[in-house]
């Protein structure tokens, strides 16, 4: 049994987590003084305008919601926050879904990007046939856990062809 | 010493390699056994399944147009779409096509029996069969309809997906033309050649944890009714016409189990066996292309469907948005990629890997064929990726809609007021990820199963798989960045 813990193997792990550890230093020293951003953000069927938003950890958001044809919602996981918006009115309602309770009037909210990665927001109300596809990316760099993956994946790929390497063909026995 | 190290490094015999590990689960579980063998129980397996499926039909005809309100929508392409590709994939091979209800009334109509066995004889079977009983065209017994016919479909997946009515049309004419082939055409020639499902379903068993095979080869090629391909007054003949004897893959055998209830020689079991490791030959260039073709769609679904780009879907909206220029530039790109692009990506890797290897004894074609394994466990993983925020964003849309299944505003189980609320979504991510670098890591293994069959010299084999692989990192880097990046 003992060739099933071959030392290849054990080479595998470490190359896949030094491939990791490579990924995430990529992007671990990346430090951007925090700002304040303000947004606004317009929805209209299936979409938001814009699309992608970018922002640095620590930023401060200070979104303004805004739907252009019908009642929209946005969902944006990981932050906790649900709000929708009239097409009639300057102003829109939030709440934060994980206290449930109902929606607040406000003209203006703010948040502070505090967890990196990507995060959708989605469309909670149904506005129309693709509406379940209606969603937009808030990306808060550095986004570890991209750089970390692709580091993963490049390591697995260099552990592997290790593995399969001409000199390590059945050699250890 | 040179020849010590010449022995140790020469390849494992193939004889040893190709027996994996696999474990046989009728011989541990007599009751399974008995009961995949009662004449009735496909019968069983299947009713449920229509009945739901005519309930889907109703729904979409006469249901609320709104999606994510109608239960055909919410439990075809949530529901029953995640646990297909997540569990009945990976983990059952063609287990759908076991409870499967399109060729529910074609086999009826051939069988004039939904549970009986009628013994007799109809070309290349002792059952005796109705209908016209014709062969299918040698030129079309492949996979190429199935792979334009679902490459067609997918052209109008945004419409599909999100219409009730658009999937019940497309239910309720495959279902149709299951039933007027068999009328036609011997066995299960819809399932075989045209059913748009199939070729995947097909293509991905292939990687199944499970498998039904003959105990023992040596009592079929002694075997002197081959009951399982001709049928016997115990059991049907095989509908895939599929031989016991020679098969060796998952993908054209529909676990519709009449085999096993129709061999005289109880040589036919169940097995569990490694993921992505037994079933690793491509056989032709429509195998190929249908690898290419899945694993091209789960990357444009996730641009178009689940990215945030309002026009591409606008584009592929276009019963809603008209606009004919943005749905034919879609689709042709779609095509394009899916048929083109990536197959001559995956072609120069191969003639790459081959002149780096300098395998001249090798041919392209053999190489190309035999590679494409790689895309399979990766596409699957792929798909699987693509599908977990569905489920998970998208989940609580089953609860509601269990209560109001044509979103007329009934409360059958109380649930109907349910609200929709993301499940997690934040962590899909983090699912996703390992899942991805699996299919990466079961497409490197594979690419290096195939390759060692093919070459001798380790060097070879090592220098030729290093391109492809490289494209395939490729592959799991550009998931990665729609998924997560
Ligand atoms: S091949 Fe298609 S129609 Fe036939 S049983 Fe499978 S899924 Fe159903
Ligand atoms: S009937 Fe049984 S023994 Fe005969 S060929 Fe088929 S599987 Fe083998
Ligand atoms: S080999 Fe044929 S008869 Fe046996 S389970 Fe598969 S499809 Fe059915
Ligand atoms: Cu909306």
């Amino acid at each position: 049994m003992k060739h099933l813990i071959d030392s290849k193997y054990v080479r595998l792990a470490v190359v896949i987590v030094l491939g990791g550890l490579a990924g995430f230093l990529f992007t671990a020293f990346h430090l951007a003084p925090p700002q304040d951003r303000s947004i606004t953000i317009t929805a209209h069927k299936y979409a938001y305008d814009p699309p992608v938003l970018q922002v640095n950890r620590g930023d401060r958001i200070h979104l303004h919601l805004v739907a252009q044809d019908v009642t929209h919602g946005f969902y944006l996981e990981g932050y906790n926050l649900e709000a929708k918006m009239r097409p009639e009115n300057d102003t829109f309602w939030v709440r934060h879904p994980s206290q449930g309770g109902d929606f607040e009037e406000v003209d203006e909210v703010s948040f502070v990007a505090s967890r990196p990665g990507k995060f959708r927001y989605r469309c909670s109300i149904t506005c129309g046939y693709m509406h379940p596809f209606m969603q937009g990316e808030l990306i808060v760099r550095p986004n570890h856990l991209f750089s970390t993956s692709v580091g993963l994946s490049m390591g697995l790929l260099l552990g592997m062809l290790l593995v399969f390497r001409p000199s390590s063909q059945g050699v250890k026995k | 010493m040179a020849t010590a190290e010449r022995i140790l490094t020469e390849p494992v015999p193939q004889e040893i390699e190709k027996k994996p590990w696999r474990f046989d689960v009728f011989a541990h579980l007599p009751w399974l056994k008995g009961l995949v063998r009662m004449r009735s129980f496909q019968f069983l397996v299947i009713l449920p399944n229509l009945f739901l499926f005519y309930l889907f039909l109703i729904a979409g005809f006469f249901g609320t147009p709104i999606g994510n309100r109608n239960i055909i929508i919410v439990f075809v392409w949530i529901l029953w779409w995640f646990v297909l590709i997540a569990v009945m994939m990976p983990f059952g091979s063609r287990l759908w096509c076991t409870m499967c209800p399109l060729p529910f009334f074609g086999d009826w109509l051939q069988r004039r029996s939904v549970v009986g066995v009628r013994s007799g004889k109809s070309p290349g079977t002792l059952n005796k069969f109705f209908g016209l009983q014709k062969r299918w065209p040698k030129r079309l017994s492949n996979i190429w309809l199935q792979n334009f016919g679902f490459l067609f479909l997918a052209t109008f997946s945004a419409l599909l997906v999100t219409r009730p009515l658009v999937s019940a049309i497309v239910f309720g004419v495959l279902i149709l033309l299951a039933a007027g082939m068999a009328l036609v055409y011997r066995l299960r020639t819809f399932c075989n050649y045209i059913c748009p499902i199939s070729g995947f379903l097909s293509l991905y068993a292939m990687t199944s944890t499970v498998e039904l095979r003959s105990a023992d080869k040596e009592v079929c090629l002694k075997c002197t009714t081959k009951s399982c391909i001709r049928g016997s007054d115990k059991g049907w003949a095989c509908p895939w016409n599929v031989y016991m004897g020679k098969l060796d893959r998952n993908n054209y055998c529909g676990l519709c189990f009449e085999c096993v209830k129709s061999c005289p020689n109880d040589n036919i079991s169940l097995y569990l066996r490694p993921f992505s490791t037994s079933d690793v030959a491509l056989r032709g260039y429509d195998e190929v292309w249908k690898a290419c073709i899945m694993l091209m769609l789960a990357f444009s679904y996730s641009i178009v469907l689940l990215g945030p780009w309002g026009w591409l879907k606008d584009w592929a909206n276009i019963s809603e948005k008209h606009n004919w220029g943005g749905f034919g530039m879609f689709a042709a790109g779609q095509a394009l990629l899916a048929l083109v692009i990536f197959p001559a990506l995956f072609y120069l890797s191969i003639r790459l890997g081959k002149w780096y290897a300098r395998a001249d004894d090798v041919s392209t074609k053999e190489l190309f064929l035999k590679y494409a394994y790689m895309l399979v466990p990766m596409g699957l993983l792929a798909w699987i990726a693509f599908s977990v925020p569905l489920i998970m964003v998208n989940g609580s849309y089953i609860v509601s809609v269990a209560s109001d299944p044509l979103g007329w505003g009934m409360n059958l189980l109380g649930t109907a007021e349910f609200p929709w609320k993301p499940l997690w979504p934040q962590w899909v991510p983090f699912a996703q990820v390992p899942i991805l670098l699996a299919g990466l890591y079961f497409g490197l293994r594979g690419l290096h199963k195939v390759g060692s069959q093919l070459f001798k010299d380790p060097t070879q084999l090592f220098r030729s798989m290093i391109p492809p692989a490289v494209l395939l990192l490729g592959v799991t880097v550009l998931f990665l960045k729609l998924f997560i990046g």
